[in-house]
């Protein structure tokens, strides 16, 4: 067993997983987004997206694509959500934007985990 | 992937990067956490922007202070554990950051991602030459001279700096690095079509044989100029089919044999490396009497085989190197110290024709040669120089013949790279008797004087644009057009056409002869004449007149209009 393969494992697995519970909920009702959610989405996926630099392979660039597509999504997220509570926007349409963006970032992590999981299963120890 | 550089520093900015995420994700989220008092003394939480915001100025060190309200205790307290955690967390990641930039590996990919780009930039013909000393640096002088680009491969930085502090007309692509590895070869563009030659002149000859070894299996069109003394690496050198071997011993001594029976075949030899002029004193070595030799290494022996050839008499001087047990016993070998009066005596320097001084010892060669001279004030000098900077040493000091490793070197390489015609001239004259080479040497000197200079011309479009296409239209061109005189055609010019090539083949001194298209011919003339040789065989109105005697008719619309 190797200890990085754990921690980056857990990482990329987190990413989604949190991301996905700030994602679950209806569009348009606040109330079940945690903005606490948000943050930690972040930054785990931002730890993920740095474990993922200095792997050269091909499978290695595509990871880190991925996770880099994740990274902007969020990104765009809190940059919305920053900007409308400051502005006072209190706009449904604003809001539901924050929650497509992390849909998006969802999808980038669920297709990263799938590769991750492809190139575990590929290796034969 | 090509941007290595680029991949090496993201590598190395791993650990920093997640200390700072990290840390900052802690101290925002504590920030975000711990409630605070505004103005009106009412509970508040700071935002995330608001914390993100506090967070970057107080790690950076910038601090704007408490925002957007003053802080109360419980807050004071949590932000005095983050300065410690962020603070440090951002100061080891500036200082990752410069480390890596400043690393060595980096350096090392940066100069070899824009060394690869200026090889892959040369459209020209080039030449990889491996490796610093001085016979190098002047072989890639010459190489300028003719317009042929250079590749410099080192693996000392040290004397990579060395190089780059030389003045160097050309910007040279120069890379750190091993000759003997295959990627190495490959960055300096082995593969290369305009590759045309590697010079490897190391002093370890095991490492030539590999590169000729590996030239040929990446690259077998790449010539080699490889350098080798030792016989069995000399043979397994000439094995790889793409190599010349270059020996400057066997050089030197293959010049004492010519010497002792053909000596103006050694004085045009001289000519053509321009190091002489024809004026100068022909080196003859007395063809009879004894010879001593200081020094039995590997020129020694070359020189020994020469004597052997010639039946002389000769005696050999060293006190490192022993020789076999008959030379010994035959008085041929003395294992003592040159530098003394006593050797000498003993080694017959009173009756003795010819001293060959060839130790590595610049003093000691100076030192023997003075102790010669006061024994026997008649006797032949031949002595061997080995730095650049004795020279004014020895050019004062009355010493027959003075021969240099070194210079051997660069002109056996060079001539054969950058002027291949005068090369074969130069194979070629080898080969010939003292009756021949006299003969040219009386008939130069006649016709152009003590110092001719060589020409070289080809007939196609570019170089002779007249005489090509009088070829094209089918008409004879014969090669005295060229040496025809432009001020009267009656008289003939001094030139002294050396050399034709034609197909691979050399014709020496042709005369009435027919040219053809791509023909490769060599003069002998002076500054004068080639510039008519020049003008006859490139402008269309002076070659009519040559060759037909008359000023040619250029019809009335061409006149008024121009040449197309």
């Amino acid at each position: 067993m190797n200890l990085q393969k754990v921690i980056s494992g857990f990482f990329f697995i987190l990413a989604m997983t949190i991301n996905f519970g700030f994602f679950y909920g209806d569009i348009d009702r606040p109330e079940l987004h945690s903005v606490y959610e948000l943050f930690v989405a972040l930054v785990v996926s931002l730890i993920s997206t740095v474990l993922k630099i200095g792997d050269k392979t091909q499978m290695g660039a595509v990871l880190l694509a991925t996770s880099l597509v994740a990274d902007i999504q969020l990104i765009a997220a809190v940059t919305v959500w920053t900007v409308t509570e400051y502005l006072s926007i209190v706009n449904i349409e604003a809001f539901s934007a924050i929650i497509s963006l992390s849909g998006g970032a969802l999808l980038a992590n669920i297709t990263s985990v799938i590769l991750y999981i492809g190139e575990t299963l590929k290796s034969k120890r | 992937m090509s941007d290595n550089a680029l991949w090496i520093i993201l590598q190395k900015l791993r650990l920093p990067l997640l200390v700072i995420i990290v840390t900052y994700s802690i101290a925002i989220l504590g920030m975000v956490l711990i409630p605070g008092l505004d103005d009106n003394g009412k509970v508040y939480h700071l935002t995330f922007f608001d914390a993100f915001y506090f967070v970057s100025y107080m790690a950076s060190t910038i601090g704007f202070g408490e925002s957007p309200y003053a802080f109360t205790y419980a807050q004071k307290l949590w932000v005095s554990i983050c300065i410690y955690l962020t603070v440090v967390g951002w100061f080891y990641g500036v200082g990752a950051l410069v480390s890596a930039v400043t690393d060595r590996t980096l350096k090392f990919e940066l100069m070899r991602s824009s060394f690869r780009k200026k090889v892959r930039d040369i459209k020209s013909d080039f030449v990889i030459v491996l490796g610093y000393s001085y016979v190098n640096s002047e072989i890639i002088k010459k190489f300028h001279d003719v317009d042929i680009e250079v590749v410099f491969i080192e693996k000392d930085e040290e004397k990579v700096n060395h190089f780059l502090l030389e003045e160097s007309s050309r910007d040279v692509p120069i890379m750190i690095g091993d000759g003997v590895i295959s990627e190495v070869l490959e960055d300096a563009g082995i593969r290369k079509r305009n590759c045309k030659a590697i010079v490897s002149l190391f002093k370890d000859e095991e490492k030539n044989l590999r590169i000729a070894i590996l030239t040929k299996f990446l690259n077998p069109k790449v010539k080699v100029m490889a350098k080798a003394t030792f016989d069995a690496t000399m043979k397994s050198i000439k094995d790889t089919d793409i190599a010349s071997v270059i020996n400057p011993f066997e050089v030197f001594a293959k010049r004492v044999d010519i010497s002792l029976t053909s000596p103006h075949v050694l004085l045009l030899e001289n000519w053509i490396y321009q190091n002489a002029d024809l004026n100068s004193k022909v080196c003859t070595l007395p063809p009879s009497g004894k010879y001593i030799v200081c020094g039995y290494g590997r020129l020694g022996k070359e020189l020994q085989r020469k004597f052997d050839k010639y039946n002389l008499e000769y005696v050999f001087i060293d006190e490192k190197r022993t020789a076999s047990r008959d030379m010994i016993h035959n008085h041929q070998f003395i294992h003592e110290n040159p530098d003394d009066k006593e050797t000498l005596l003993k080694a017959g320097i009173k009756e003795a024709s010819c001293l060959i001084i060839g130790t590595k010892n610049d003093i000691k060669n100076l030192s023997i040669m003075i102790t010669a001279k006061k024994l026997n004030p008649d006797i032949y000098l031949v002595s061997r120089e080995n730095t650049i900077q004795e020279i004014s040493i020895f050019k004062v000091a009355d010493i027959d013949w003075i021969f240099m490793i070194e210079r051997i070197l660069i002109n056996k390489t060079s001539l054969a790279l950058t002027k291949p015609l005068r090369h074969r001239l130069l194979m070629h004259i080898l080969k010939k008797d003292e009756v021949w080479a006299e003969t040219l040497v009386r008939l130069l000197l006649k016709r152009i004087g003590g110092n001719p200079i060589m020409m070289s011309l080809r007939i196609n479009e570019e170089e002779s644009y007249a005489i090509y296409h009088e070829i094209l239209e089918g008409k004879e061109v014969n090669i005295d057009v060229l040496r025809l005189s432009l001020s009267n055609r009656e008289e003939k010019n001094v030139a002294v056409p050396l050399m034709v090539h034609r197909d691979g083949e050399n014709i020496l001194l042709p005369r009435n002869m027919k040219l053809n298209i791509d023909d490769h011919l060599l003069f002998a003339c002076n500054a004068e004449t080639k510039e008519e040789i020049e003008l006859i065989s490139s402008n269309i109105y002076e070659f009519h007149y040559a060759k037909y005697g008359k000023e040619k008719e250029v019809p009335f619309l061409t006149r008024i209009f121009g040449h197309n």
